[in-house]
């Protein structure tokens, strides 16, 4: 029996030695492997949801996000849906958004982006406040706090 | 295979010492040049043959002292040293500060570190989504290749990671260092089971706010790599908290007891790498026929993974970082680094040599680019 726990420990470290040594040689793969997986990927609270509006203007495109309302265990009652402006932004924005598409617009933002200052006009009892408002590397980015209908 | 040797010493001669060396020598060199060394930029030349010198000369050393922890630690607080500048280099020289703003969350562009990990995992399994704002592949410390190289380190080091992997590690070990004697003599080691009730509230607290909270709320090492802009009393209060844990558990704890204490502590990914001590093949042993009881080993242990029962038994508890201290200290060379299933004084130089090898390549690697870096940005102050 310690023979066999001996050898079987002897092997074992041998092995982790060899994947020691391939690790870095294989380490692009193993991460792509990895990054492959269905859980490998960020969560709309994070990324902002998926594009599903996009309206070409003068110098920006301005895009729609999915309201996201993601919770650790089905979806919250409270969520955000994200607006990006992307291009040359004006000094002033002001924007009419209907993100759920039934043609209905459920709120105007406002953005004064020099002076850093958003202001928001609900249309749709839904809609609540302004959570972030800020310039990123591409043009402008506006989340909206909403509640969920559902 | 090496039978019983009694007291044998580690130490071995120059010529088997280079010849031990000789695997990791071109290894690294493969490894650190990509196989296509390129000599056309001086500053980055000069500081690649450092690193790569001073790398290996530090694992012949290990050969031919016998020695481990003190070279060990020169290594691991090196890195701890570089990675923290390379950092702040990386993000003075992309947003002109060390400070995060609500854009570079919004646009998923922070720097994964492995500290993240324990928080990922509930929410991958509920959710099946990443909630850290990094990117999962491409770019500077993605995601994917922190985890591949975390969970790997993990599998074949253990807790040997906290001491050969991690690059925040080396500040506390520093710090523990500083004194030659401990000011505050007892510390009562039921503290070492607090990174599990860390471990336990960061994992519940971030699936459910589905956001990192160690790392918003808690991490000491944001005092030394990048944190949140300061906007208002939350973010201020934020800032407050990681300069204190920062210098009472990184500076000040450490220093007065000679103990890793941000480690021992405060780390929840330490607590993950305790439990994956069951599944490394290596381990730390002690020869029950050598030892004499002096417990000077449980003393100079600076993760509290070793008691006076530890040492009657001839094991060291789950917490062993296998950082090679009590190793170097024991007076009658009774502890050493072992195989599982290997009995204590058994295979001694293979199991050494064995691990020295897997834990040296993993550090080597993993620290030289920001060694690296920080050579470069100073041969670049004088060519």
């Amino acid at each position: 029996m310690n023979k066999i726990k001996m050898t079987t420990g002897i092997i074992w470290a041998l092995v982790c030695l060899f994947v020691m040594i391939i690790l870095y040689f294989s380490l692009g793969n193993f991460s792509a492997g990895l990054a492959k997986l269905p859980f490998m990927k960020l969560n709309p609270n994070l990324t902002g949801g998926e594009i599903v509006q996009q309206r070409v203007m003068d110098n920006c495109t301005l895009m729609i996000r999915q309201p996201v309302f993601d919770g650790f265990l089905g979806e919250r009652r409270k969520g955000f849906v994200q607006i990006d402006w992307k291009g040359n932004i004006p000094g002033k924005i002001r924007d009419t958004i209907d993100y759920n598409m039934d043609s209905s617009p459920d709120f105007i933002i406002g953005i004064e982006t020099a002076e850093n200052t958003a202001n928001l006009e609900a249309l749709n009892p839904v809609v609540r406040n302004i959570e972030i408002s800020t310039r990123t590397s591409f043009g402008w980015v506006a989340r909206v706090n909403i509640i969920n209908e559902k | 295979m090496d039978e019983t040797i009694k007291n044998q010493t580690m130490k071995k001669s120059f010529g088997k010492s280079l010849l031990y060396t000789l695997p990791m020598f071109l290894l690294t060199f493969i490894l650190l040049t990509g196989g296509k060394p390129d000599f056309s930029d001086r500053a980055g030349t000069y500081a690649l043959l450092t690193t790569f010198l001073g790398l290996n000369v530090l694992y012949f050393l290990m050969h031919f002292t016998g020695k481990t922890d003190k070279l060990r630690a020169v290594l691991f607080i090196v890195f701890a040293l570089t990675l923290s500048f390379t950092l702040i280099k990386n993000m003075v020289d992309l947003r002109h500060t060390m400070m995060y703003s609500q854009a570079d969350i919004l646009e998923c562009k922070m720097p994964f570190c492995h500290l993240v990990i324990p928080m990922l995992i509930l929410p991958a399994a509920f959710t099946q989504s990443i909630i850290y704002p990094g990117s999962i592949l491409q770019g500077f410390a993605s995601i994917s290749s922190m985890v591949v190289l975390w969970l790997a380190a993990s599998l074949i080091l253990g807790r040997g990671f906290c001491s050969w992997g991690c690059f925040y590690g080396g500040w506390d070990d520093g710090f523990s260092r500083l004194r030659k004697k401990r000011v505050i003599r007892k510390v009562n080691d039921i503290w070492k089971w607090m990174p599990f009730a860390v471990l336990l509230m960061v994992a519940i607290t971030s699936a459910l706010a589905l956001s990192p909270t160690y790392c918003d709320w808690i991490c000491p090492f944001k005092a030394v790599t990048e944190f949140e802009q300061v906007t208002g009393v939350e973010s201020a209060a934020k800032a407050g908290i990681f300069i204190s844990l920062f210098g009472g558990l990184v500076v000040v704890l450490p220093v007065l007891t000679k103990k890793r204490t941000q480690c021992s502590y405060l780390c929840p990914l330490g607590a993950i790498n305790t439990l994956s001590n069951k599944v490394t093949p290596f381990t730390v042993k002690i020869d029950r026929q050598l030892c004499n009881d002096c417990l000077k080993c449980v003393q100079v242990c600076p993760m509290f993974a070793l008691t006076k029962e530890d040492v009657e038994k001839g094991n060291v508890s789950i917490f062993c970082s296998k950082c090679g201290k009590c190793i170097d200290t024991c007076p009658n060379k009774a502890i050493n680094y072992g195989i599982k299933g290997v009995p204590a004084g058994r295979m001694v130089k293979f199991s050494r040599n064995t691990f020295l090898f897997a834990s040296f390549l993993f550090i080597a690697v993993f620290s030289a680019g920001s060694i690296i870096t920080v050579f470069k940005s100073l041969f670049n102050l004088f060519i």
